[in-house]
C-alpha cells in the first residue's frame, strides 16, 4: 500500500532559484526510505512540501490517497509528523511535559489521555525523569527525543527527520538513529533526511537529490553498489565502500574481502 | 550561562501554593483596592499586620520579602523624608538646630570618605548608609566645637511624620502582596490564571488563549535569547568590540552589532517554531483542549469571602467612620 | 608560549542554585606558531569555556591564563590599565554559528569591521579583505553582497574572513563545520590547513569528529568533565586505552583497519592514515 505518492513536483523560492525539479516519487506504508543530499539539493524544500508547509509550483502530492490541498492539509498533518534539524525552535513548551502535550491539545485530545501519554512517551524516549524540566536544562539530544515523543503521542503513522541529527554531538546522533530504528520495526513509515551516509545504510530505500532533481532512486543496496551515482553524488562515500571500489578497480577479486567491507559498510 | 530563572516562584507546600492562581489574582486585586482605601495610619497598620500574618502562616521567609523591596528602597527612603521635611502641619514633636562647625565639618568630611571607602565590604550596604546619615545627622545637633560655619532649623512636625509613615506601610503592603503572588505562583500558572480571569474579554473580541500562548511561549524563549544575546556580545568582544569605553558614535555602532544579529536569529527562530506548531497540528483561533487544568478548592471560597469582607469592612470604615 | 593556563577552574550558579564547575584545575601551554590544535570532548565537557578563557572574554574564577605575557585573573578586569582588548585581536576567535557576527550590509564592511576596532585605517582593512576574501576561498565580487543572502557554508567563510583580517598570530574555531555537510566540511579544513602551512598560525578546532582530529591534528585535547585529560598526539590518544571512558569514537580509518585485521586473521605491518595506505596494506596481504 502506498502513503505517499508524489507527482512531478517542481518548487521554487524566487524565479532565478529553483529547488525542486519535476519530482516523482511514492512511499510505502511501513517502509523507512533515507533522502540523501548535499547542502541544498532541496531535501528539507521536499519535506515542507510534503506537511504543506510550502505550496508546491507544480505537482501533486498524495498522501493515503488524499491530494495536497489548502482544504486537506490539517487531515495531512493529522498523519505525518516531523522532526526538525534545530532543537531548540520546536520546542514549544515551557518544560518536557507541556512540549509533549502540545500536538495532542491542538487534537483535541482528553485531559487524562493526554496525561497516560505523556507519562508513555515520555518513557518510550527515557525522557520521564525530565517531565518537568525546562528546555534550558535539556541538551540538544533530549530536546530531539522530547519532539519524538511528541509526535507519538499524536499517534501518526508518517514520521519525517529532517536533519534531525546534524546539530547533534555522536552521541545525540546515535541515540536519534536508535529510535528511528526502533519506530520504524514499529511499523512506523520513516522518511528521514540526512547528508551522511552513514545514516542511511540501514533503511530500505534510498533516494539520492542533487541540485533540485532526483539522481537516484532504489533499494539501499542497489545504492550502494553503484559506484557511479554515488562519486556524482556530491556525497561523501563510507570509507569501506571506497576500499571496496579501489579493489574492484585493482581488480583483486576476493569474495571474503568484499563480504566483510560490505558488512562494515551497512554498520554491522 | 545556565543560571537565568525568570521570576522569583520559590518551591514551598503551604496553603499559598496550593491555592488556586485565579483566586490569588483576585484576592490580590481586592486587598490592594483595601490598602488604597484606608485613610488612617492606625488602620493600614492593622492590614500589615494582618499581612505579616499571612507570611508567617504561608510560611514565606521575611527575608524574601525584604529583597523584593530592595529595589524600591530608594523610592521608599525619598517619599519618606520628603513628606517628614515638607509637610509643616500639626503639633512639633521635635526640633533641634543643626550646627555646621569647623571640627565637625572635618569630621563629617572623614566620615562619609571612610563609608565610601568601606561600603563595599560591608554586607547590608543600605543600612550601613542609613546609620552613616543619621550619624552625621546627630552630630551636627549635638557636638560642635570650633567656631560656627552656619546653622539651621531641624523641625518634624506629627503630621509629616504620620504622612509618611502612611504611605510607606501602603507602599510596603502593595509590594508584599504581590510579591508573595509571586512567590507561591510558578509563572505558567500565573500565566493559566490570568488567561482564565480574562476569558470574558471574548465578548469584545479579544482571545485570551492566544494572548496566554503568546506569554507562555515567550516565558519559554526568554532563558534561549538571554543566552544567545550573551553569545552575540562574546563573539563581537572577540572582533575588538569594547562594549565598557568607546565614544557616543562606537557605542551606536556597538548596539547594532548586537541588534542586528540577534533580530535575525529571532526571526530565523520565529519562522522555525511557527513551522514547528503548524506541523503538530495548531490553527490559530481554533478550541485546545489544555493539559493543564485548575481546580477551585473550597479554601479558594474561603480566601474570596475573606478578601471580601475585608473590602467590605474597608469600604464600611471610609464611609461612615 | 603564546598562551598559558596555570591551574584554571572556572564556575557559574547554575539554574538549580549550585555551583556549576566548568572547567577544572586547567594547566596547558599553547605556542604561537605551527601547531594545528583539536580540541574534543563531549558537549558540556568545557571546550567553549576552554577557549573563550584563551582571549580574556572570560576570567577563571581561580588560576590564571597568560596570553603574550599579561596574567589574566579573577580581578583582572577591575585594574583598569590592563587593556584585555589587544588580546583578542592576537587570539581570533570564530563562534560556531557565522549569524553571531554577521551583522553589515555588505560582507566587505562585515570583514574590515574587526581591524577598524583595533585601530587599523580603513583603506588598508579595504585592501586586507580582497586578499583575505580569496585566501577563504570566495571569489572578489562577493565583498560587495550582503552577508545574510549567502549559503550556510558561504557565511561561515566570510564570518572567518572577519577575524583573519584582525591578523590574528593564533586561530580558534568552535565547531566549525557542525551542519556542514561532508564536502563543505572538507572543503574547510584544507582550507585551515592552508592558512596553518602558508601564514605559519596556530589553528584551534573544537569538533566531535575524530576524522578531523587524526587527519588533520598535530595535537589534540580531550576534556572530560571539566578536566583537560588527555594532551598528546592524536596518534596516542586512539591507542589510548581511557578512550572509550571519555565517551569518543576511534577514527573510521582505525576502526575499518581493526575490523579487517580481526575477521581476516591478520596483522598489518604499519597503521594506515587514509584509504590509499589501507588499500595497499590489503593489497600486500592478499
Amino acid at each position: 500500500m502506498n502513503t505517499i505518492e508524489i507527482k512531478d513536483l517542481s518548487f521554487s523560492y524566487s524565479e532565478d532559484i529553483t529547488a525542486l525539479k519535476n519530482i516523482n516519487l511514492v512511499i510505502k506504508k511501513g517502509e523507512w526510505i533515507s533522502i540523501l543530499g548535499h547542502n541544498g539539493s532541496g531535501k528539507s524544500t521536499l519535506a515542507k512540501l510534503i506537511i504543506g508547509l510550502l505550496k508546491a509550483d507544480k505537482g501533486d502530492i498524495y498522501v493515503d490517497e488524499v491530494l495536497l490541498t489548502e482544504d486537506t492539509v490539517h487531515e495531512i498533518r493529522r498523519k505525518i509528523g516531523i522532526v526538525f534539524q534545530n532543537p531548540d525552535n520546536q520546542f514549544v513548551g515551557v518544560t518536557v511535559e507541556d512540549d509533549i502535550a502540545f500536538g495532542m491539545e491542538n487534537l483535541n485530545f482528553e485531559r487524562e489521555d493526554m496525561i497516560n501519554k505523556i507519562v508513555e512517551y515520555a518513557k518510550k524516549v527515557d525522557m520521564f525523569e525530565y517531565i518537568s524540566k525546562e528546555p534550558h536544562a535539556l541538551s540538544g539530544g533530549q530536546k530531539q527525543r522530547v519532539a519524538i515523543a511528541g509526535i507519538l503521542a499524536m499517534n501518526t503513522d508518517i514520521i519525517i527527520f529532517d536533519e534531525a541529527t546534524s546539530m547533534l554531538d555522536p552521541k545525540g546522533r546515535e541515540s536519534i538513529i536508535g529510535y528511528i530504528k526502533e519506530l520504524n520495526k514499529e511499523g512506523k513509515t520513516i522518511i528521514s533526511i540526512t547528508h551522511e551516509m552513514k545514516e542511511a545504510v540501514n533503511s530500505d530505500r534510498i533516494i539520492i537529490l542533487k541540485d533540485g532533481e532526483v539522481l537516484a532512486i532504489g533499494e539501499t543496496n542497489t545504492i550502494l553498489n553503484d559506484k557511479e551515482v554515488l562519486n556524482s553524488s556530491n556525497l561523501e562515500l563510507l570509507l569501506p565502500l571506497k576500499l571496496m571500489y579501489k579493489l574492484d578497480e585493482a581488480n583483486i577479486k576476493n569474495e571474503k574481502v568484499k563480504d566483510i567491507l560490505w558488512q562494515l559498510s551497512l554498520n554491522k | 550561562m545556565k543560571n537565568i530563572i525568570v521570576g522569583q516562584y520559590i518551591p514551598g507546600n503551604s496553603f499559598l501554593y496550593k491555592m488556586d492562581p485565579r483566586s490569588k489574582i483576585i484576592a490580590l486585586g481586592l486587598l490592594m483596592i483595601s490598602a488604597f482605601l484606608f485613610e488612617d495610619i492606625s488602620h493600614i497598620v492593622y492590614m500589615l499586620v494582618g499581612v505579616l500574618l499571612i507570611l508567617k502562616i504561608g510560611g514565606i521567609p521575611i527575608m524574601r520579602i525584604a529583597r523584593g523591596l530592595r529595589p524600591i528602597m530608594i523610592l521608599l527612603l525619598f517619599t519618606f523624608s520628603f513628606q517628614v521635611v515638607f509637610i509643616k502641619t500639626g503639633d512639633v514633636i521635635f526640633d533641634t538646630e543643626l550646627t555646621l562647625s569647623s571640627v565637625n565639618l572635618i569630621l563629617m568630611i572623614l566620615i562619609i570618605l571612610t563609608w565610601y571607602f568601606t561600603r563595599r565590604y560591608i554586607k547590608s550596604r543600605f543600612l550601613y548608609l542609613i546609620i552613616v546619615i543619621v550619624g552625621i545627622l546627630t552630630m551636627l545637633s549635638l557636638f560642635s566645637p570650633g567656631f560656627k560655619i552656619s546653622s539651621s532649623d531641624f523641625v518634624i512636625y506629627e503630621d509629616g511624620l504620620l504622612g509618611a509613615s502612611f504611605i510607606m506601610v501602603r507602599l510596603i503592603i502593595i509590594v508584599t502582596l504581590s510579591t508573595i503572588l509571586t512567590l507561591t505562583t510558578r509563572p505558567t500558572d500565573l500565566n493559566l490564571g490570568l488567561e482564565r480571569i480574562l476569558k470574558p474579554l471574548k465578548l469584545v473580541r479579544i482571545n485570551s488563549e492566544e494572548i496566554a500562548l503568546i506569554i507562555s511561549i515567550a516565558l519559554r524563549y526568554i532563558p534561549t535569547l538571554l543566552d544567545e544575546a550573551n553569545k552575540i556580545m562574546l563573539a563581537q568582544a572577540s572582533r575588538g568590540v569594547d562594549f565598557s569605553e568607546g565614544k557616543l558614535k562606537d557605542k551606536v555602532m556597538q548596539i547594532i552589532s548586537l541588534l542586528v544579529p540577534m533580530f535575525i536569529i529571532s526571526f530565523k527562530r520565529s519562522d522555525d517554531l511557527a513551522n514547528a506548531m503548524e506541523a503538530r497540528s495548531f490553527i490559530p483561533g481554533n478550541p485546545r483542549t489544555r493539559i493543564h487544568i485548575l481546580t477551585w478548592h473550597y479554601r479558594d471560597t474561603l480566601v474570596m469571602i475573606f478578601c471580601v469582607v475585608v473590602l467590605a469592612s474597608t469600604i464600611f470604615v471610609r464611609v461612615y467612620l | 608560549m603564546a598562551i598559558k593556563f596555570e591551574q584554571v577552574s572556572f564556575s557559574y550558579p547554575s539554574f538549580d542554585g549550585k555551583n556549576f564547575s566548568a572547567l577544572k584545575n586547567i594547566n596547558l601551554e599553547i605556542s604561537e606558531k605551527g601547531e594545528f590544535i583539536t580540541l574534543i570532548g563531549e558537549t558540556g565537557s568545557g571546550k567553549s569555556t576552554l577557549v573563550q578563557h584563551m582571549n580574556a572574554l572570560i576570567r577563571p574564577t581561580t588560576g590564571s591564563v597568560t596570553i603574550y605575557g599579561i596574567k589574566i585573573e579573577k580581578n583582572t578586569n577591575k585594574n583598569k590599565r590592563i587593556k584585555l582588548n589587544p588580546l583578542r585581536q592576537k587570539v581570533g576567535l570564530v563562534f560556531q554559528f557565522p549569524e553571531y557576527q554577521l551583522f553589515e550590509e555588505t560582507v566587505q564592511k562585515d570583514i574590515i569591521f574587526g581591524p577598524k576596532n583595533f585601530g587599523i585605517k580603513e583603506e588598508i582593512a579595504i585592501e586586507r579583505a580582497k586578499e583575505i576574501i580569496k585566501l577563504v576561498g570566495l571569489s572578489e565580487d562577493y565583498l560587495s553582497r550582503s552577508p545574510f543572502n549567502l549559503s550556510g557554508g558561504e557565511k561561515k567563510r566570510v564570518s572567518i574572513a572577519g577575524i583573519l583580517a584582525m591578523e590574528p598570530d593564533i586561530l580558534v574555531l568552535d565547531e566549525p563545520t557542525s551542519g556542514l555537510d561532508p564536502k563543505g566540511r572538507d572543503a574547510l579544513l584544507e582550507l585551515f590547513t592552508s592558512i596553518h602551512k602558508e601564514l605559519d598560525k596556530t589553528i584551534i578546532v573544537i569538533t566531535h569528529d575524530m576524522n578531523t582530529v587524526y587527519k588533520y591534528a598535530s595535537r589534540a585535547l580531550v576534556m572530560y568533565d571539566g578536566e583537560l585529560v588527555f594532551d598528546g598526539v592524536p596518534n596516542s590518544l586512539f591507542s589510548d586505552k581511557h578512550i572509550t571512558e571519555w565517551n569518543l569514537d576511534l577514527p573510521d580509518i582505525i576502526q575499518i583497519t581493526k575490523q579487517l585485521e580481526e575477521k581476516l586473521d591478520i596483522k598489518f605491518d604499519s597503521k594506515p592514515h587514509n584509504v590509499d595506505e589501507l588499500f595497499n596494506l590489503v593489497k600486500g596481504a592478499l
